[in-house]
Parts: C-alpha cells; sequence; structure tokens
C-alpha cells in the first residue's frame, strides 16, 4: 500500500511499507546516515537488536529513499520510533507523511494510542502533530528523552490515557535477559 | 594472516576481519550510509550501486563497536580496493593505514599480485605513502568526487593458493586460510554420503 502526498521538486514523495529485504536495507541506510553520520549515535545503540520484531515505513521520493521509521507493536500501543529524513530532504513534511502513515497503519490493525520516546528538543515537533506528553518527566542519562502519546483516531483527541503502568517498556536489548520484568499479579509480562 | 590485530592492552581493541554474517556485512552498509549519504550527500543508488553481492567486506571494530569498513572486488590480476570509510569519531586513531594495509595482505593472501582504488584527491598522498602509484595522469569525476586512480604491487605469499593448493585449504574462512577450518573437522565423519541410496551407502 502506498500514501501518496507532498511532493520536492515536482517529484511525489511516496510512502511504503518495508516488505522486501532491500526495503529494509534502505531503512537502516537512511537511519546510519542521519543517527549514526548525522549525530554520533553509536552503531550498537541506532541498532538495538528491535529491527526484526518491527514493521519499516519508508519514504520515497522518486526511487530515492529519503525517510524511514520504524513501528514496533505491542499490546496497549503501536511505537513509531526512530523517525529519520535525509538533510537535504528535510522541511518538506516527509516526517509528518510518515509519521502519518504509521498511525493509519496503527489504526487498520485496531490500534488505539500511539507512544513514542523523542529527545526534548524534538517534542515541539511531535506536539504541533497533535501528540501531548504522557507525563512531565524526562529520562536521565546522556541522551534524555520524554515520553509522548497520540490518539490513533483523530477524532477521539480526549482518549483516555490514563493506564500509564500500561506503557512501561522494557529497555532489555534481548527480551530473553536475566532481566525480564517479573509478570504482574495477573501473570501477564508488561513490557 | 590472522582476522585479528589485538592491540596492547590498556588501548582500546581493534580487531580486523571478513565480514562473514549477515550482522557483519549489515555493520559494513550502516558505515558507509552514515558516512557517504550521511556525511558527503552521496544518493543511495551511487552509494549502493549493485555491486555488494559480488565483493567482500571487510570491518574494522574498535572495543566491539563497529568503526570502519572497506569494500574489495576481485577482478583478474588485481584486488579493487573501495568504499573505504572509518566513522568520524575514530578517526584520529590511525586506523587507515593499518586498515589498508590489512587488505593488502589478504589480497596478497589470497595471490593477487596488486591491489587498485580510486582515490578521492584529498587522500592521494596518504595512499602515495602507502606504496600506491598513480596508474596514468587522467584525473576523473563521480557522486561529486575527484579520484585518481593508483595501483601498487603486493608481496604475494609462497604458498598463495592455486589449483595444486590441497583442496581442504582452499575451503577454508578466507581470512583464516592458515588455520584448519570447520569442514576439516567435518572430514572425521568420512563419506558417509547420508544422500544417497541405502546400497551405495553401504559400499562406503
Amino acid at each position: 500500500m502506498e500514501t501518496r502526498s507532498c511532493s520536492i521538486g515536482g517529484e511525489f514523495v511516496t510512502i511504503r511499507v518495508a516488505g522486501r529485504m532491500e526495503d529494509t536495507l534502505q531503512a537502516f541506510a537512511v537511519r546510519a546516515a542521519c543517527f549514526i553520520g548525522g549525530q554520533d549515535v553509536p552503531y550498537s545503540e541506532e541498532f538495538d537488536g528491535q529491527d526484526f520484531g518491527a514493521t519499516h515505513l519508508l519514504a520515497y521520493l522518486a526511487d530515492e529513499p529519503v525517510g524511514a521509521l520504524r513501528v514496533r507493536w505491542f499490546q496497549s500501543f503501536a511505537m513509531p520510533e526512530r523517525l529519520a529524513v535525509m538533510q537535504r530532504f528535510r522541511g518538506h513534511k516527509v516526517g509528518q507523511l510518515l509519521l502519518e502513515r504509521a498511525r493509519a497503519l496503527a489504526e487498520s490493525r485496531g490500534c488505539n494510542i500511539l507512544y513514542t520516546r523523542v529527545s526534548p528538543g524534538h517534542a515541539t515537533y511531535f506536539e504541533k502533530q497533535r501528540w501531548r506528553r504522557l507525563d512531565d518527566g524526562q529520562t536521565p542519562g546522556a541522551r534524555p528523552t520524554v515520553a509522548l502519546v497520540r490518539p490513533v483516531d483523530p477524532a477521539k483527541e480526549s482518549a483516555e490515557i490514563a493506564d500509564t503502568d500500561a506503557i512501561a517498556l522494557s529497555t532489555q536489548y534481548r527480551l530473553d535477559m536475566p532481566a525480564l520484568p517479573s509478570p504482574s499479579e495477573d501473570g501477564y509480562f508488561r513490557y | 594472516m590472522t582476522p585479528q590485530t589485538p592491540t596492547q592492552s590498556n588501548h582500546p581493541v581493534v580487531t580486523i576481519k571478513l565480514a562473514s554474517t549477515s550482522d557483519e556485512l549489515l555493520q559494513c552498509y550502516a558505515l558507509r550510509a552514515a558516512v557517504f549519504m550521511g556525511e558527503q550527500q552521496c544518493p543511495y543508488w551511487e552509494e549502493f550501486d549493485g555491486n555488494d553481492y559480488s565483493a567482500s567486506h571487510l570491518i574494522l571494530h574498535v572495543d566491539g563497536e563497529p568503526a570502519a569498513s572497506m569494500r574489495v572486488r576481485w577482478f583478474s590480476g588485481f584486488a579493487k580496493l573501495e568504499r573505504a570509510i572509518i566513522l568520524k569519531r575514530y578517526r584520529s586513531m590511525g586506523l587507515f593505514v593499518p586498515f589498508v594495509e590489512w587488505a593488502k595482505s589478504f589480497a596478497a593472501q589470497k595471490g593477487y599480485p596488486r591491489a587498485y582504488l580510486h582515490g578521492q584527491k584529498r587522500l592521494w598522498e596518504i595512499f602515495e605513502r602507502q606504496g600506491f602509484r598513480k596508474v596514468n595522469e587522467r584525473p576523473f569525476h563521480f557522486s561529486d568526487h575527484e579520484y585518481g586512480a593508483f595501483a601498487v604491487e603486493l608481496d604475494v605469499a609462497e604458498d598463495a593458493p592455486s589449483v595444486l593448493t590441497d583442496p581442504m585449504v582452499l575451503n577454508r574462512p578466507e581470512d583464516q586460510i592458515d588455520r584448519p577450518g570447520i569442514l576439516e573437522e567435518s572430514m572425521e565423519r568420512g563419506a558417509s554420503n547420508p544422500h544417497a541410496e541405502w546400497t551405495e551407502r553401504r559400499m562406503n
């Protein structure tokens, strides 16, 4: 399925869900260019072991991959992350198109909530697209992040996202490591 | 030749090897994308030009983190070193010369008498210091950079592979050709020939 909307230099930007190995490699290339090349993120942090349990979206200008977004799926929410647009194609709403495609994909899967973590400096970009902060806090460390959420259905702007306990992520590199979260009282793991 | 080049214990551990797993190959692609697409604005289809699956990749790690990579293509009579990059944060460590030397040794070990490369003009001096000489005075350009063609003669190993080399040596992983490989271990099982008809297997 393809989404067409904005254009750059008369050429349409196309959003595609990665379906082939080559598409995935293109998503990795865009992320490597933006995060490892552009922001000096270490390889092992960028490619964190979560790429093969996720869906990758790609933005193309003609045949050229110019943007990418990874979406991870959880029981109670979908998590778009690793939003990357090649530097010379920024300012044309490519990121917005990718996020909208992720929202539509989540909607088609019956998902109600989108959740993401971004660096505080990028929060405004998301807030302009109807995301709101889940809480006032931010994670400590060299790369602090803030939590943002938005309802999948735009008509439900005030959707209840009160159950913040449902949005507790494991940051383990591998989910089978000994430090797995303990099952809660009802016996289910919460990621 | 060994695939790993450990440095002194109080320094970062630098290792160089032939990329031999999908993961290592992805690391090479990521480094190339970071430097060529991210820093040098190279379009995706020029960087990933269709030659990746007929080439070998070399990967250099610093303390386990992918730091540099190089692609090598094999022509008749020479090895072409290309797509050589070091990630920005590792550029002050003096990795480039030992990495190119490792690649030259690797090509020589495989029997190639010459290594060849297209050097960006700003790097010509460095290549000349490593023994590379221009093959002619014709510069050329592609992907927004000016290049010159350089070549260096290699000291081919005396025991470089030939058609008369022990066949089990040729079966070894190419950057570990000086030590027994997994297929030599398999020889202990004999020619049990499990896919043959039962009667044929009994003959063995």
